[in-house]
């Protein structure tokens, strides 16, 4: 009688964790499903399979058809704002990493009068809305008389991101052995030495965690970089925003699938090397 | 003149609810040249704390460092000639053996041929010649050991610094380490600052002992002098075992103690560093005390101690006699089972308990 009962909750919970699953994965799937959808029009109702959307990304009106109706952008035009994405990533993510390891290994190896305070107002940057931040930068660029562009949206992304990677340099700091250190100066290196030869390797997988993470969010990022942006330079993510205007047209399916690729690429090397011994 | 010499050394440290401990509390050690000198106390009693103070990972609040009559005070870890034996030895896990054992030279510019010619030489030392290659995680805790010495020891220190490098080895391995750094010191001739809270280990491998307790040096002396003559009660309690009664000095004669308790009993010791009157403790080590055999009448003038047998353990060499000796008393007795007499010693036994006034320690009550 017992054992029935256990059985039946052991049913019940396993139905559980799959429903969760298709919950969490469906949407995902679907969009990965309907950017093969042959149908111009309406994304959601299938058609007939079709490489079409993918092939408009990178080649454009030289792909045989009629792609009026579905309101294609010219690779010229989507590399031009991937290339503005990734500048803007890849700058931003950098300089976040080095003041973020910096900050870190600050706080985890000195003490200082207000350090818990210090260390409660960098993580206040993730807590505050985005929209809120946005505003924010954005009057401080204007007040400050910053013209609009690339640049803003570099300083506006690497004064969040920051926080993100002194987050994960941070845990990685924590749980290392201070000991290495002492031991680094008791052979005669200096702080640079010690730093170069020990910190460094010890705390590189959080280091590089880290980058990949604010490279992720800076990618990803609409609201804020919405806010800073400006006229001239657009970010992907605000590209397909400007898209969307039009309705959901299935090219847009096709780049948001190329997307979740790069991103599941990049999480992917970054968990492994989170997850790599020190 | 010590070769390196602790003067009055003084560190306090904040605990965080706000109070503070006194750390180091006026200690003063001149380390010899060539020594092996071992920081002996409970855990908490200051020892680790000075010997960051003397690598320099913690600075001292009063008193000063010198070597070779200069002050060391004002210079930082990486510039000190001493090197650290850590209790978790501390060993880059990015890097290979050899590695870690060439670090210091690597850093200090020594070129790669002599790097090579002395890391393999240090790693002869200890014992581990042909692991050069592997990763400190594929060594066990031993041998991690040694290559946390010979990357100390392939620098040639003034001084090596080792904090309880031993504790987390088993017991066997523990007593091969104790003769081999005993051995190993004589080799290299460095002088060698060692901190344990293991009385044995301290015993068994120390020139000299600091006992340090709550901060304050106890007692600096040669391990048979700490041992059989402690300067106070901690010393004579934390240095092995001891059966120790409080009275009275009630006579003098020559050197020979007789003291009275406050139970009326009388007892003998060897001491002129009292007068009749002072309030003393007495001493004795279990191993000086003795089963009486029946028609054996002991040490003249010196009365024995009337006894029962409550308990024996028989632990190879010796028997442990546990005896009630009235009042609430119990006195152990490491008694030699192949001596006279040892087959009568069983429990509910009555017995007496003899001893050699000369064996007996004074120390100075605590003024408390």
């Amino acid at each position: 009688m017992k054992n029935k009962r256990q059985m039946l909750w052991s049913a019940l919970l396993k139905g559980y964790g799959v429903l969760f699953l298709v919950f969490l994965y469906l949407p995902l799937g679907l969009i990965v499903a309907f950017s093969f959808n042959a149908n111009p029009i309406n994304v959601a109702e299938w058609t007939g399979f079709t490489l079409d959307w993918y092939a408009t990304i990178f080649q454009g009106a030289s792909v045989e058809g009629n792609f009026d109706a579905a309101f294609t952008e010219s690779p010229e035009r989507i590399f031009d704002v991937i290339r503005t994405s990734f500048v803007v990533a890849l700058s931003a993510a950098s300089a976040a990493t080095v003041i973020g390891t910096a900050t870190a290994l600050a706080l985890a190896r000195h003490k200082f009068f207000g350090k818990r305070f210090y260390q409660a107002l960098l993580l206040l940057p993730m807590l505050v809305p985005d929209i809120v931040l946005g505003i924010a930068l954005l009057i401080f660029f204007v007040g400050v008389g910053i013209e609009l562009g690339l640049m803003t949206i570099i300083i506006g992304h690497v004064t969040f991101l920051s926080s993100y990677v002194f987050v994960v340099v941070s845990a990685r700091l924590a749980g290392m052995d201070t000991t290495l250190e002492q031991a680094s100066a008791d052979l005669g290196a200096g702080p640079l030495t010690t730093f170069r030869r020990v910190t460094l390797p010890q705390i590189m997988p959080g280091v590089v965690g880290g980058f990949l993470l604010a490279f992720i969010i800076s990618l990803d990022d609409v609201v804020i970089t919405y806010f800073i942006a400006g006229v001239g330079s657009q970010t992907l993510p605000l590209f397909i925003l400007a898209m969307m205007r039009r309705g959901l047209r299935p090219q847009i399916t096709a780049l948001a699938v190329l997307i979740l690729l790069f991103s599941l690429i990049v999480a992917s090397i970054g968990l492994i090397l989170r997850n790599r011994k020190p | 003149m010590g070769f390196l010499q602790i003067l009055s050394a003084r560190k306090v440290y904040q605990t965080p609810e706000g109070s503070s401990v006194q750390a180091l509390d006026d200690v003063t050690i001149n380390i010899r040249n060539n020594e092996f000198l071992t920081l002996l106390g409970p855990s908490g009693c200051g020892k680790t704390t000075l010997l960051k103070c003397i690598a320099g990972f913690e600075d001292l609040d009063g008193g000063d460092l010198i070597l070779d009559s200069k002050s060391l005070r004002s210079v930082p870890p990486h510039k000190r000639p001493f090197n650290t034996v850590f209790q978790n030895y501390a060993l880059f896990p990015h890097m290979t053996v050899e590695q870690n054992v060439a670090y210091g030279m690597e850093v200090a510019g020594v070129s790669k041929v002599e790097r090579d010619r002395r890391a393999g030489e240090a790693l002869d030392l200890v014992g581990l010649s042909g692991f050069g290659g592997r990763r400190p995680t594929q060594l066990s805790g031993g041998q991690q050991q040694r290559v946390a010495l010979a990357r100390s020891l392939v620098l040639k220190p003034k001084v090596l610094l080792l904090d309880e490098p031993l504790s987390a080895l088993d017991r066997k391995m523990r007593e091969t380490m104790q003769i081999e750094l005993k051995n190993l010191q004589h080799a290299v001739g460095i002088t060698f600052v060692f901190v344990t809270h293991d009385q044995e280990e301290a015993l068994a491998m120390s020139d000299r002992i600091a006992v340090l307790a709550q901060g304050r040096l106890q007692q600096l002396d040669t391990p048979t002098e700490v041992y059989d003559k402690p300067a106070n009660e901690f010393v004579a309690n934390f240095v092995g075992t001891s059966n120790m009664f409080a009275g009275t000095v009630a006579s003098i004669s020559g050197d020979r103690v007789i003291l009275e308790t406050g139970n009326g009993r009388r007892l003998a010791a060897t001491s002129t560093a009292f007068r009749v009157g002072d309030q003393v403790r007495l001493v004795l080590r279990p191993e000086h005390l003795t089963i009486l055999a029946r028609d054996e009448t002991g040490d003249a003038d010196v009365p024995a101690i009337e006894g029962r047998v409550r308990e024996t353990v028989f632990v190879g060499s010796t028997m442990q006699v546990h005896a009630d000796i009235g009042h609430g008393r119990t006195a152990l007795v490491s008694h030699p089972h192949t001596r006279r007499g040892s087959s009568d010693i069983a429990p509910g036994a009555e017995v007496r308990i003899g001893y050699s006034a000369a064996s007996g320690h004074l120390i100075p009550m605590r003024s408390a």
